[in-house]
């Protein structure tokens, strides 16, 4: 690498959780390769990714840890959980049940995550795959996840298309928005092998994020 | 009144919302279905009752059956072909649920069983290609024997769960190369769970190509050992190869090296990991 030096960054730590099969990895993909792809295969344990992004004046490394979707997994989040500055709970609008299991999904990370002030930890919502059937299959109505959202502290809401790419630059840049207000200054080492993902982008996003 | 009368009407009478589509799909004739015993019972013991249970997991089993090996004509897509493979794939996951549940599915058992069906049905013996189904049942019920407690929730935190076996799999390194071992644990701070969990749980499936996998697999499954030892000092070995690398990375490209392990010289990797027998006898 170029800069073999150490430089004070910004790291945020972003969980991505939410039920089997709703588009968390299609929607991570997305934004970090702009590729959707229609057969991920069951991601099994964490995978995680980075991806440098301007926020404000900031340049901020997102650390984005992709999560299984099966319970059987949950009791293995607190050593993927730890230090997280921010979580976003995905869902399937066209899926009641996905929308149903978002207040375990909540109250299990913050059980687990051990943060330091519950109440105001960041999260947010993505209600993903509006593109399925024109929107004609969709099960839960944006004003009954807004009123989800209202009821857990004003979480931010995004409804995306990982498939066509709809909305979902714009759910991520809130998310690193909120969790840079939650920052955690890290020393981050650039060194040893570089990845295509790391390159900053430069971004023409809305400056404020919440909806 | 005959019982078959008196079944419905106890049936009517118990559920003012019977659906006749639901009880007609029952396979038992209507005198054969007693009070407790049918469609809409909550009780306990019924069959009924565990039956929609099992829909969960049926819908859990045919979601990942059909991201088994995207890349792969045999497994996936519209083809009648990979069709009848998935069909086959899914009757042996939902068998096994259904007998182990204690076990039930778990997410990525689907990646173990896809190398049996795969070897049984491209059997040259048509007659034997025609028992694959059977025959990868049992193979992976003989397999999940040894493996069956690293899917286990209720056992994370015992000496045979996942954890205790990604922990042996750290004593190893340790062991071999303490070096790297510092460096991985201590200096870059990579939780051995953060890669071993899924090498482990899913016998390094996710790890290689379909052709290497089976490489793999034959050392795996013919070792003396058994194959519990063998992967981890198959897991070992491939960490102990890419050394130089993971020596010169931080967190974070040691962690993506190690979550898309590089394409290797399987042969070597074998040779590798058998050494680490020699040592430690």
């Amino acid at each position: 690498m170029h800069n073999i030096s150490q430089r004070k960054r910004t790291l945020l730590k972003v969980i991505v959780l939410g039920d089997s099969g709703v588009g968390k990895t299609s929607l991570i993909n997305q934004y970090v390769d702009k590729k959707f792809s229609q057969q991920y295969k069951a991601t099994i344990g964490a995978d995680f990714v980075t991806k440098e992004i301007q926020v404000d004046d900031k340049l901020v490394t997102l650390q984005i840890w992709d999560t299984a979707g099966q319970e059987r997994f949950h009791s293995l989040g607190a050593a993927f959980y730890r230090g997280a500055d921010c979580c976003v709970l995905v869902y399937d609008i066209n899926i009641q049940k996905t929308f149903d299991t978002l207040n375990n999904w909540h109250d299990e990370f913050l059980k687990q995550a051990d943060t330091n002030d519950p109440e105001a930890f960041p999260f947010v919502l993505i209600g993903n795959k509006v593109d399925v059937d024109g929107g004609n299959s969709r099960r839960v109505t944006e004003k009954k996840a807004r009123n989800w959202c209202a009821s857990r502290g004003n979480i931010p809401y995004y409804e995306t298309s990982a498939k066509e790419g709809y909305n979902v630059e714009e759910a991520f840049f809130c998310v690193a928005k909120i969790a840079q207000e939650n920052e955690h200054v890290q020393d981050i080492f650039f060194g040893g092998i570089s990845e295509s993902v790391s390159e900053a982008e430069q971004q023409q996003q809305p400056s404020r994020c919440a909806c | 009144m005959n019982p078959s009368e008196i079944t419905r009407r106890m049936y009517n009478s118990t559920n003012c919302d019977t659906d006749d589509a639901k009880y007609e799909r029952a396979l038992l004739s209507r005198s054969e279905i007693t009070h407790g015993e049918h469609p809409l019972s909550l009780g306990k013991t019924s069959v009924w009752n565990l039956f929609f249970q099992d829909t969960e997991i049926i819908e859990q089993i045919d979601r990942d059956v059909k991201r088994t090996h995207p890349d792969m004509h045999f497994f996936s897509g519209d083809s009648q072909f990979a069709r009848s493979n998935q069909e086959a794939l899914k009757n042996v996951l939902i068998i096994f649920a259904k007998l182990n549940p204690g076990v039930r599915y778990v997410q990525g058992m689907n990646e173990i069983l896809a190398p049996l069906y795969y070897v049984f049905k491209n059997d040259p013996d048509e007659e034997n290609a025609a028992f694959a189904e059977a025959d990868a049942f049992f193979c992976f019920v003989e397999l999940l024997s040894g493996f069956r407690d690293n899917f286990v929730q209720q056992l994370d935190n015992s000496v045979v769960g996942i954890r205790s076996t990604i922990t042996r799999l750290s004593q190893l390194l340790r062991e071999h190369d303490e070096e790297l071992w510092r460096h991985l644990e201590v200096t870059s701070k990579v939780n051995p769970q953060f890669y071993a969990f899924r090498w482990i749980t899913l016998l390094l499936t996710q790890e290689f190509n379909f052709a290497d996998i089976l490489h793999i697999w034959d050392t795996l499954l013919s070792d003396p050992d058994g194959p519990q030892e063998t992967l981890l000092r198959v897991c070992c070995a491939m960490l102990v190869l890419i050394r130089k690398r993971l020596l010169a990375g931080d967190f974070t490209s040691n962690l993506k090296l190690l979550q898309s392990y590089p394409t290797t010289n399987i042969s070597h990797l074998l040779y590798v990991a058998n050494k680490f027998r020699v040592q430690s006898v």
